[in-house]
């Protein structure tokens, strides 16, 4: 369909999802039990002050019908007001503006170095034959059973006590990143590898690689020219989904290797039950998620206007 | 998958079971007990392995931990994984409006990776050992149920049913005889891997202390413990969280046996 | 005046892990000659073609291998990329999976270039459109462009064997290369190839199909377990066979046989006019006035035609005429967007299932690939034995009379009884789908290209069989293919369907022997035949 038709069908999309996990929200906060005034500062039996809690009445229209909350509460969404954050007394789209780039910034990086690890496993993998082929599938096992926090733990005893190499505390340099971007980046590079290892093997083996090599091309510019597309074609279609394991990754991650981010920051805003963060960063979130979709299905088109599955 | 493999992933599932049912035939101490003396311990003999800073013996803790850990994977996947096969079933054979609906819905849940999904529900319920199940279980739902549905629509589609079709055979017969006997073994392949991953998810939520309190002796929460103190005693982190690995990769090895497809991080 | 010979091969053998695929061929090519390697699945013939170009795969060794004056024995990849594309071609079978769908096809011709010459940018860019415009496609700058999918059958049949010819090349090898194409695009490519014989360039042609190998080939060599059991020029070979199982394919190509006439040499013989069973009574089949559109696309358009009981009509025509949807709505699988059918003088579509439920088990269904209508989980037995029980039981023991005598009546040992169908050959596995549909004893069979996936000498023995059930119980068939030497063997009547309508139908005789219809004479001219 056409690229205008296309984009609209996904903004209006993205739309209704953010609507529906607005909603979803702003029922369960309705049905925590007590005062929504208390449950939106801090749970039920918070410590907030009496004017605190008043001001949170007021600003949420707490003695409304329940509809008017409603639309109240979707018309301030709809400008990007998510109220303050209780627990750091900070307006939500401030806080997340600060540490919003540390996440993105380590989700992107750990998103480029396990594509690449992906690249090279899968194209030495299908190389390698049958050893190959085991070893692609202890990776992938490996990738899904592996949790962040423990291989994060690993990582730190291997790297950071025992040989010294990289830091395992955020201290702002350049180093500080490396163990957090592999911890997060292996798991998905297992996954990815393996996705991308059937289709690198299933174009190789097929008629047009064939063809190609009846023409004279080599079997390195095979791979160049055909196989790396047809390889890259699931994983770029997986790309969205990948991006938000990162982000839910993160969250360990950044909790690891004491890093500020917004894993970081839901992280406290959960233990302290600060709604108004809460909501923020998952409507956030969510958007990222559609948002990167988006761009990895462009990107598929260009490759792939026909949409076939090869 | 080699045979060894699938050989290797029973006896771990096997030991496991006897780790969760009958945790004092493997280790007869008791994971709680607190010995100053003996805190930060190396592994030995003394101690298979190791003690933590409370001079707790872990190996007795990871033992006893297995029942805890087996509990809440098990509740949370049954939980989401019926959840799954309510919804996935549901949306595969229902008329195409209602199949939209529950599509669009499940695409909606699913833009939210699932621990940070997990997260806001205990958010709003508050940390604890029920919770964790809930958040797990609802969490995990979405994904399983798309898997879920596009099995069942193949199977509804399938040439198979169509021949039934043909021979006359009833609508009761055709799910009786051949849709539900060939959906059983990917949802088993499904549950198993299932529960692999639940048993991360939920020690994720403990590690983050969000779980199990301590001093309960359940992986996650001793993973957390044993962060603070990486440099000191390595050994307070590694052996729990080679239990969860273990029991992780035995469950995928046996659910892609049986023919499962591995995805989820 | 000899013509020069391009490819002298002698005693290839081929192996892969030590497990031999081909041995002693020796076969010549030479310039303006084609020569056939006919045979069938595992004749070893692919593993031969792509020997000539390095790419068997295996452990190769020969006496001698000279192409075009050059030893080709033992030589290295980079040896061998020399030699592929420039002096030695091939053409694949199938031209959406043979160019790369992500790729526009001027690009993956032009490749072949960048391989052999030092050609400039543009240069390449003026001879891809040269080569595509020596293959008669229209509008060569804008196609060389597209992708293969983005093409048209004929178009990308133009660009697949462009790329075989961008390089030039002396010999060319055309592997299995009309094989899953209409008529139509058949006929393209056998005339593409003609015109590289006639350019005085040597071809080397690899089919299943004698029929269609019969008027191009100068010379034919006949495959089979990985050895040449005979070869000649093409008029001795196909009128004087010399071996037993030249002779046994020849027999079994339908081209030309008359009906009920024996395709193979199996079961009783049959007398030159057998007598038939045709019940008196209401038609086996009628409908009337079919139609469906899927969305904007009409499938199907008010198609109606009778089957006699007893009788076979034959539906005819290429794919996406309309004929699996037409079968589909006679099976009850797909409602008719308007129109009926009658099943022995009884409305069976459109209703719902359980007002014709009864009537099911009148009309059975054989499909192409018949693997994916059994259920997994059964054994042969168990199929069999689910079928005679009406779905109540498969391990029901008192049905195993009834059992061996469905094998026996389809030619199958009831030893199969304990397999899975998977671990059957094709050729068992129709029977299987035959015999589980004769279990309830329908009047009527539809046979959706039931034997369009298999070996000609398959094909032959299950046509056969077809015809023997016919005789004996005067079961009616609509049988559905677009192999029109097929339908003439099998079909008393033939309708023939073109964009969902059918253009003209009638007696096998009249329509084979007086088309009416320029569709029809079209399809017709381009079927080649063996007689």
């Amino acid at each position: 369909m056409g690229t205008i038709a296309w984009a609209g069908r996904k903004i209006g999309g993205a739309l209704v999802v953010l609507w529906l996990v607005a909603t979803a929200i702003f029922i369960a906060i309705r049905l925590i039990p007590g005062d929504p005034a208390e449950a939106i500062m801090g749970g039920p039996g918070s410590q907030a002050s009496a004017e605190a809690l008043a001001a949170a009445r007021a600003e949420y229209a707490l003695d409304q019908p329940v509809f008017t909350q409603y639309l109240l509460y979707l018309g301030k969404l709809i400008t990007l007001d998510f109220g303050s954050s209780y627990s750091l007394k900070q307006p939500v789209t401030e806080v997340m503006g600060e540490v919003l780039p540390n996440t993105l910034w380590l989700s992107l990086l750990a998103l480029a170095a396990a594509w690449l690890m992906a690249l090279c496993f899968a194209a030495a993998a299908s190389n390698a034959g049958r050893f190959g082929s085991w070893l692609g599938n202890l990776l992938e096992i490996i990738a899904a059973a592996v949790p962040h926090f423990w291989l994060g733990a690993v990582l730190i005893m291997l790297f950071s006590s025992a040989l010294g190499w990289f830091p395992a505390v955020d201290n702002g340099s350049a180093q500080g990143l490396v163990l957090p971007v592999l911890t997060l980046a292996l798991p998905l590079s297992g996954f990815l590898t393996q996705l991308m290892r059937d289709s690198l093997s299933e174009a190789m083996g097929s008629q047009f690689a064939l063809a190609a090599r009846a023409r004279g091309e080599s079997r390195l510019t095979l791979f160049w020219r055909h196989g790396l597309r047809h390889a890259a074609l699931p994983a770029l279609n997986l790309t969205g989904w990948a991006f938000s394991s990162l982000l839910s990754g993160a969250v360990v991650v950044e909790a690891i290797f004491a890093r500020p981010g917004l894993g970081r920051s839901l992280l406290s805003a959960v233990l302290a039950r600060d709604i108004p963060m809460v909501t923020g960063i998952a409507l956030f979130s969510a958007l990222v998620y559609i948002v990167v979709m988006a761009l990895a299905e462009g990107l598929e088109r260009i490759i792939n206007p026909a949409g076939e599955q090869r | 998958m080699s045979r060894s493999a699938k050989i290797f992933s029973t006896i771990v599932i096997l030991v496991w079971l006897l780790m969760a049912l009958a945790p004092s035939l493997l280790a007869p101490g008791d994971p709680l007990a607190i010995n100053p003396t003996e805190a930060f311990q190396k592994p030995g003999l003394a101690h298979f392995f190791g003690t933590d800073e409370s001079g707790r013996d872990i190996y007795t803790r990871v033992i006893h931990g297995a029942g805890d850990s087996l509990a809440i994977g098990l509740a949370a996947t049954a939980l989401g994984m019926g959840l799954a096969i309510i919804l996935g079933t549901v949306a595969a054979l229902s008329p195409r409006w209602l199949d939209e609906v529950i599509l669009r819905v499940l695409e909606a849940l699913y833009a939210i990776p699932s621990l940070l999904m997990a997260l806001l529900i205990i958010a709003f319920t508050g940390p604890g050992v029920g919770p964790a199940i809930v958040a797990v279980g609802l969490s995990t739902a979405p994904g399983y149920a798309r898997l879920v549905r596009s099995q069942i629509r193949n199977l509804k589609n399938s040439e198979m049913l169509e021949a039934a079709t043909v021979l006359g055979r009833s609508n009761w017969l055709k799910v009786r005889n051949h849709l539900i006997p060939n959906a059983l073994k990917p949802l088993m392949a499904l549950v198993t891997l299932g529960i692999g991953q639940a048993v991360i998810w939920a020690a994720a939520l403990s590690f983050l202390g969000l779980g199990t309190a301590p001093p309960a002796p359940e992986w996650g929460a001793m993973l957390s413990a044993g962060r603070v103190y990486l440099h000191l005693a390595w050994w307070m982190s590694l052996f729990p969280g080679l239990a969860i690995v273990a029991v992780a990769v035995s469950a995928t090895v046996i659910g892609r046996a049986l023919g499962g497809k591995v995805k989820s991080l | 005046m000899s013509q020069q010979t391009l490819i002298t091969l002698k005693d290839l053998s081929v192996s892969f892990d030590g497990a031999p695929a081909v041995k002693n061929i020796s076969l010549t090519v030479r310039a303006g000659q084609v020569l056939a390697l006919v045979g069938e699945s595992g004749s070893g013939k692919s593993v031969t073609a792509r020997s000539l170009l390095g790419l068997s795969g295996g452990q190769v060794s020969a006496s001698e291998l000279t192409i075009c004056g050059r030893d080709a024995l033992n030589l290295n990849d980079s040896a061998w990329q020399k030699i592929r594309g420039n002096t030695i071609s091939m053409i694949l079978q199938d031209a959406l999976m043979a160019l790369d769908p992500l790729r526009a096809v001027g690009r993956e011709i032009g490749d072949g270039l960048k391989e052999h010459s030092s050609l400039s940018r543009a240069q390449r860019v003026q001879r891809v459109h040269e080569v595509l415009a020596s293959v008669n496609m229209p509008d060569p700058e804008l196609r060389a462009k597209q992708r293969s999918t983005e093409l048209s059958g004929g178009m990308r049949q133009r660009a697949l064997i462009a790329q075989a010819l961008v390089g030039n090349p002396q010999v060319v090898i055309a592997d299995e290369a009309t094989t899953a194409l209409d008529s139509q695009l058949t006929a393209l490519v056998l005339a593409q190839l003609r015109a590289l014989k006639d350019q005085g360039r040597g071809v080397l042609m690899i089919s299943h199909d004698l029929a269609q190998v019969a008027h191009l080939a100068d010379e034919i060599a006949v495959m089979r377990h990985g050895e040449i059991v005979e070869s000649g020029p093409t008029a001795q070979v196909l009128n004087h066979p010399q071996h037993e199982y030249t002779r046994q394919l020849l027999q079994a190509v339908p081209s030309g046989v008359p009906r009920f006439a024996p395709l193979s040499i199996t079961g009783a013989p049959r007398p030159s006019v057998p007598e038939r069973q045709t019940p008196a009574g209401p038609l086996a089949l009628s409908a009337t006035n079919l139609s469906k559109s899927f969305g904007k696309h009409v499938a199907v358009a008010q198609v109606s035609f009778e089957l006699p009981q007893g009788t076979t009509l034959g539906l005819v025509g290429e794919s996406g005429s309309g004929k699996t949807t037409t079968a589909r709505m006679v099976l009850g699988l797909q409602k008719p967007d308007s129109g009926t059918v009658d099943l022995l003088g009884e409305r069976f579509a459109p209703l719902h299932e359980p007002q014709r439920s009864q009537l099911r088990e009148r009309m059975g269904a054989i499909y192409q690939n018949p693997l994916g209508s059994f259920d997994p989980r059964y054994s042969v037995g168990q199929l069999l034995t689910d079928a005679l029980s009406g779905g109540k039981s498969k391990r029901d023991q008192s049905y195993s009379q009834q059992v061996d005598q469905l094998l026996e009546q389809v030619q199958l040992s009831s030893k199969l009884r304990s397999r899975s169908p998977r671990e059957l050959s094709g050729g068992q596995r129709q029977r299987l789908a035959i015999a589980r549909a004769l279990a309830p004893k329908p009047s009527v069979l539809v046979l959706d290209e039931p034997v369009s996936a298999l070996d000609v000498s398959i094909q032959a023995t299950v046509l056969d069989l077809l015809d023997q059930i016919q005789l004996e119980t005067g079961t009616s068939y609509l049988f559905i293919s677009h192999d029109l030497s097929v339908i003439e063997h099998m079909s008393d009547y033939v309708a023939v369907m073109h964009q969902g309508k059918i253009i003209e139908q009638g007696t096998t005789a009249s329509i084979f022997g007086s088309p009416q219809e320029d569709y029809t004479r079209k399809l017709l001219a381009a079927m080649p035949r063996l007689r």
